[in-house]
C-alpha cells in the first residue's frame, strides 16, 4: 500500500466537504476517483497534496502517519498532481518549468542551463513525448502543458501521482496518447490516482474505482467487476437511464444558413444550415477548426469569404454585438473566462445582454423587473442558489453554465453556439444541460454543439457535422456511431 | 453576522475615529472651523475619488488625475483672468478634465493598452502641457467672488459639502441605476464576458474616463478657489490619495467592486487621519505612514472577508 485514507473529515466553514474520505493505493496500480462535482474529489486530492489539512481522520504514507503542511512536504515525500487547469510558468520553457524550483546548479550557485537541457531533452526522447526542451510553455496545447507537468512528476522521482481531469480538454487522439503514458507509469511501479467526468474512458486505463458521493466514499473495488450503470448510479444515487433522452422533432424553417465560410488558414468553404427545432453535433479533433468556425459566426474573427445567414436575413457579423443583435448566442467553451461575470450576482449576468428590457427609457434601471426575470429563469432553469443575488462565482459549474444560458434566454435569441456546454460538469448536471438544450430546440430555436464527447453527442444530437482541418469532412444521421465520427474525424471522407 | 460587522468595518473605523477625535481634542476637533476645514480639505480628494470609483469598478485605473486636476484648474483660471465669467471659467475647468479623461479612455481602449501604462503617459504628457501652458507660472488675477467656490459658506455648512453630495448621489445613481453603472462593473468583472455579451465595451469604458475627468475638473476648479491661484503644480500626488479612498472603501483593483458610499467614508477616514494627527501634534512624517498603513490594513481585513466567502 502506497497511499490510504482513513475517515478523512473537512470542512469550510459551515460546509462539509468530507464527512468520510476512504482510499487505498497501491503501487503500480491505476486507481480511479469518480464522483460528482462537489462529492468531495478534488478536496480528498488536495489533502493528499497537501493543500488542505484535514479536521479529522488519517493519512498513511507508505505505512506510515504522515501529514503534509503545504504542498512542498507532499512533493517531498514524492507526490505530484497534474491539475486540470495548468499550473506551469507559461512564459518560461519546458526545460525551465519541469526543474522549477530544482534547478540544477554550478558549484557557485548559478543555475546550470546546460546541464538542465540536457536533461529534459533526455526525459522526453525517453518518453517519446512530443515537446521540445526549448518550446515555451505558453506555445502549447492543454495536452503539451499536461505533459510538462508529467515530465515533471517522473523527474522529481515521485511516486504518487494525481491526475485531476486531464483529458476534458483534449482530443480523442490526445486522450489516447496520455492513456499510454499513464500505462507506463504504471510499469514504473507509480501509484496513479485518476480523476475524471468521462465514463466511456476509463475501463481503458483503470485497475481500481473508489467513488463518492457527498463527502462520502460509497463503494471501492476492481473496475472488472461492475458495470458502468452501477458506478453512475453509485455517484448519482440513481438511475442513469431516466436522465435524459431526447426525441427529436420535424425541423422548421432554416434559422442559420453559413454559406462557403473561410478564415485562412483556419476554416476553409465551410457550408451547412441548422432548422428551428433542430441540435446539430460538431465533432472533430482539437484544432479541427470548430471552436474558431463558433467564434467566426459569433463575430469575434473575421471571415475572408462566405455568408452567414440567419432567418434568411444576411448576418455576417463584425463583433460580438452585431452577431448579439442579428439573434445568435455564443456559450463558450471557457465560461469562467468568457462567459460569466463572477464577482457580479446571477441576475446581473443574466440581464447582461439584455439592458433594454430592464432599463426605463433606456436609462433607468428597473430593480424590480430585473429581480423578477432573474428569479423567473432561475425557477424555469432550476438554478440552485440561495437567491439570485448570489455571487454566481459560488454556484457549481452546471449551475454557471445555466446562467450563462439563461443570460441568452432572457434575450431572446434564436441561434444557439454551444462551445463544449458540459465540460467540467458533473453527471446530473449534464442531463440537466441537455434537458435546457431540448426545451431551447422545443421552442423554435436552432443548436450547433461543439463536443469532444462523442456519447454526448450521439445522445443529445440530431445530426452530427464533422470537422477536420478547417473543412466539414461529412455530415451523419444522429443515431450513427463512434466509429464513423471518428473515421471522419481523422482520415477524412469525401471532400 | 461576522460578515456583516466586515462589510461595515470602513464605517466604523470612521466612527470610532470621529469619536476617539472628540474625546482627544473636544475643543478644537468639534469646533465648527475645524469640522468644515475638514470637510474642505477632503472634498477635493473625495471628487476625484468618485471619479476613481467608477475608472477602478470598471477595471481600470487613472494615474493622470493630479495632472488633470492642475491643468483644468489652470485653464479655468486663465479663462478669468482674461476677463470671462466665472461660471465659465468653471466650465471651462470641468470640461478641460472631461477631455483629458476622454484621451485616456482612447487610448486605453483604442491602442488596446494597458491604462495603467496609458496613464503614467498621459499624466507626464499633461502635467508636462500644464507646465508649457502656464510657463511654469501661477494665474493670480482671480475674481475675488471665484473664492466663494471653495470657501464660501451655504445654510451653514460649507458650500463644498453640498457639491459633493450633489456629485456622490449622481455617481451614485449612475452606478446603480442606470447602463452605464451596470455596464462599468460587468467589464471591470469579466471585460470577456462584456465583450460575449454585446456590450459595446470601448465606447462604456471611454465615457468611464470622461466622467472620471470631468469631476477631476471640478475638482481642480474648487483647488484653484481654495488656493485663489491656478497653480500648474497643483494636484501631485493626488492620483494616490484617490485610489487609496477607494480601496479603503472596498474598492477592488481587480475590477467589478466598488461603491460610492465605500469611497466616501475612504476619503473621509484618511482625511481625519490628518485633520486627527494636525491636531494632536503629530509629525506630518508620521502622518503619511499612518495614512499608508490604514490601507494595507484596510485591504487585508477586505481580502480576509472575501476569501471567507470564496471558500
Amino acid at each position: 500500500m502506497i497511499l490510504e485514507l482513513r475517515s478523512i473529515q473537512k470542512r469550510f466553514g459551515g460546509v462539509v466537504a468530507l464527512r468520510n474520505g476512504n482510499l487505498q493505493v497501491e503501487p503500480g496500480e491505476v486507481h480511479l476517483l469518480l464522483g460528482e462535482n462537489g462529492a468531495g474529489k478534488s478536496t480528498l486530492m488536495k489533502i493528499v497534496a497537501g493543500l488542505h489539512q484535514p479536521d479529522a481522520g488519517e493519512l498513511l504514507w507508505k505505512g506510515e502517519r504522515a501529514s503534509f503542511a503545504k504542498p512542498a512536504d507532499a512533493a517531498r515525500m514524492g507526490i505530484a498532481m497534474v491539475h486540470q487547469e495548468s499550473l506551469l510558468a507559461p512564459h518560461l520553457s519546458v526545460a525551465e518549468n519541469i526543474f522549477l524550483g530544482r534547478e540544477p546548479r554550478h558549484p557557485l550557485g548559478f543555475v546550470n542551463r546546460g546541464l538542465m537541457l540536457e536533461q529534459a531533452r533526455r526525459l522526453i526522447a525517453e518518453h517519446r513525448f512530443p515537446l521540445q526542451a526549448e518550446w515555451r510553455v505558453e506555445r502549447l496545447s492543454p495536452a503539451g502543458k499536461q505533459l510538462v507537468e508529467i515530465c515533471r512528476a517522473i523527474q522529481h522521482g515521485s511516486s504518487l501521482l494525481i491526475f485531476d481531469e486531464p483529458t476534458s480538454s483534449l482530443s480523442e487522439a490526445e486522450t489516447r496518447e496520455v492513456f499510454r503514458i499513464v500505462r507506463a507509469l504504471k510499469e514504473r511501479k507509480m501509484g496513479v490516482i485518476y480523476i475524471t467526468h468521462r465514463l466511456e474512458e476509463l475501463r481503458a486505463v483503470g485497475d481500481r474505482v473508489t467513488i463518492l458521493r457527498d463527502g462520502e466514499t460509497v463503494h471501492t473495488g476492481p473496475l472488472a467487476e461492475i458495470t458502468t450503470a452501477r458506478l453512475i448510479q453509485h455517484m448519482v444515487g440513481r438511475d442513469m437511464g431516466q436522465l435524459y433522452s431526447r426525441k427529436p422533432l420535424p425541423a422548421g424553417e432554416p434559422l442559420l444558413e453559413v454559406q462557403g465560410v473561410t478564415r485562412r488558414p483556419l476554416l476553409e468553404n465551410i457550408s451547412f444550415t441548422i432548422r428551428a427545432g433542430e441540435i446539430v453535433g460538431m465533432a472533430g479533433l482539437i484544432g479541427a477548426g470548430r471552436t474558431e468556425l463558433c467564434r467566426a459566426i459569433f463575430g469575434l474573427d473575421p471571415i475572408d469569404s462566405g455568408t452567414v445567414r440567419v432567418q434568411g436575413e444576411p448576418a455576417q457579423s463584425r463583433s460580438p454585438r452585431e452577431a448579439v443583435a442579428h439573434g445568435v448566442a455564443l456559450i463558450p467553451e471557457d465560461r469562467q473566462r468568457a462567459g460569466l461575470a463572477t464577482m457580479l450576482p446571477i441576475g446581473y449576468n443574466m440581464t447582461a445582454a439584455s439592458m433594454d428590457k430592464v432599463a426605463r427609457a433606456g436609462v433607468g434601471i428597473d430593480h424590480a423587473a430585473e429581480a423578477k426575470i432573474a428569479a423567473g429563469y432561475t425557477e424555469r432553469l432550476r438554478i440552485r442558489c440561495q437567491s439570485p443575488r448570489q455571487l454566481a462565482g459560488r454556484l457549481s459549474g452546471g449551475n454557471q453554465q445555466k446562467v450563462v444560458i439563461a443570460k441568452w434566454l432572457v434575450r431572446g435569441a434564436k441561434v444557439f453556439l454551444f462551445d463544449e456546454p458540459t465540460r467540467g460538469i458533473d453527471v446530473g448536471a449534464k442531463a440537466e444541460v441537455y434537458e435546457v438544450m431540448d426545451e431551447l430546440a422545443r421552442s423554435g430555436a436552432a443548436i450547433l454543439m461543439v463536443s469532444s464527447e462523442l456519447p454526448e453527442l450521439l445522445q443529445v444530437a440530431d445530426r452530427i457535422l464533422v470537422m477536420r482541418q478547417g473543412r466539414i469532412s461529412g455530415e451523419l444521421p444522429g443515431n450513427t456511431t463512434q466509429e464513423a465520427i471518428m473515421h471522419l474525424a481523422v482520415e477524412g471522407g469525401s471532400e | 453576522m461576522t460578515q456583516r460587522l466586515q462589510r461595515l468595518l470602513p464605517f466604523l473605523t470612521l466612527i470610532l475615529l470621529f469619536v476617539g477625535l472628540s474625546i482627544a481634542s473636544p475643543d478644537h476637533f468639534l469646533s465648527k472651523t475645524n469640522l468644515s476645514s475638514v470637510v474642505r480639505q477632503t472634498a477635493v480628494i473625495n471628487l476625484m475619488a468618485l471619479g476613481m470609483t467608477l475608472v477602478i469598478i470598471s477595471g481600470g485605473i487613472d494615474l493622470s488625475v493630479g495632472a488633470i486636476l492642475a491643468m483644468g484648474g489652470l485653464l479655468g483660471t486663465m479663462a478669468m483672468e482674461k476677463g470671462y465669467p466665472i461660471g465659465l471659467g468653471i466650465v471651462i475647468g470641468i470640461l478641460t478634465g472631461s477631455a483629458c479623461g476622454l484621451v485616456n479612455g482612447l487610448l486605453t481602449t483604442r491602442l488596446k493598452i494597458n491604462p495603467f501604462i496609458v496613464t503614467l503617459g498621459t499624466l507626464g504628457i499633461i502635467r508636462g502641457a500644464t507646465l508649457i501652458i502656464s510657463n511654469g507660472l501661477p494665474v493670480h488675477q482671480i475674481p475675488p467672488a471665484f473664492s466663494y467656490l471653495g470657501e464660501g459658506n451655504l445654510l451653514g455648512v460649507p458650500f463644498v459639502l453640498w457639491v459633493l453630495i450633489a456629485c456622490a448621489a449622481a455617481v451614485h445613481v449612475l452606478l446603480e441605476h442606470t447602463r452605464l453603472g451596470r455596464y462599468a462593473f460587468s467589464i471591470g468583472s469579466n471585460e470577456h464576458a462584456a465583450v460575449y455579451a454585446g456590450i459595446p465595451v470601448a465606447f462604456h469604458t471611454t465615457a468611464v474616463y470622461a466622467i472620471g475627468g470631468m469631476l477631476t475638473g471640478l475638482a481642480g476648479m474648487i483647488e484653484a478657489s481654495r488656493l485663489m491661484t491656478g497653480q500648474p503644480t497643483a494636484g501631485q500626488g493626488y492620483e494616490l490619495q484617490a485610489i487609496a479612498a477607494v480601496v479603503i472603501g472596498g474598492g477592488s483593483l481587480r475590477g467589478g467592486e466598488g461603491s460610492v458610499v465605500g469611497t466616501l467614508i475612504g476619503a473621509f477616514i484618511m482625511g481625519l487621519l490628518a485633520n486627527g494627527s494636525d491636531l494632536l501634534g503629530i509629525s506630518p512624517y508620521l502622518q503619511q505612514a499612518i495614512i499608508g498603513a490604514v490601507i494595507i490594513l484596510a485591504v487585508w481585513f477586505d481580502e480576509l472577508r472575501k476569501r471567507r466567502l470564496g471558500a
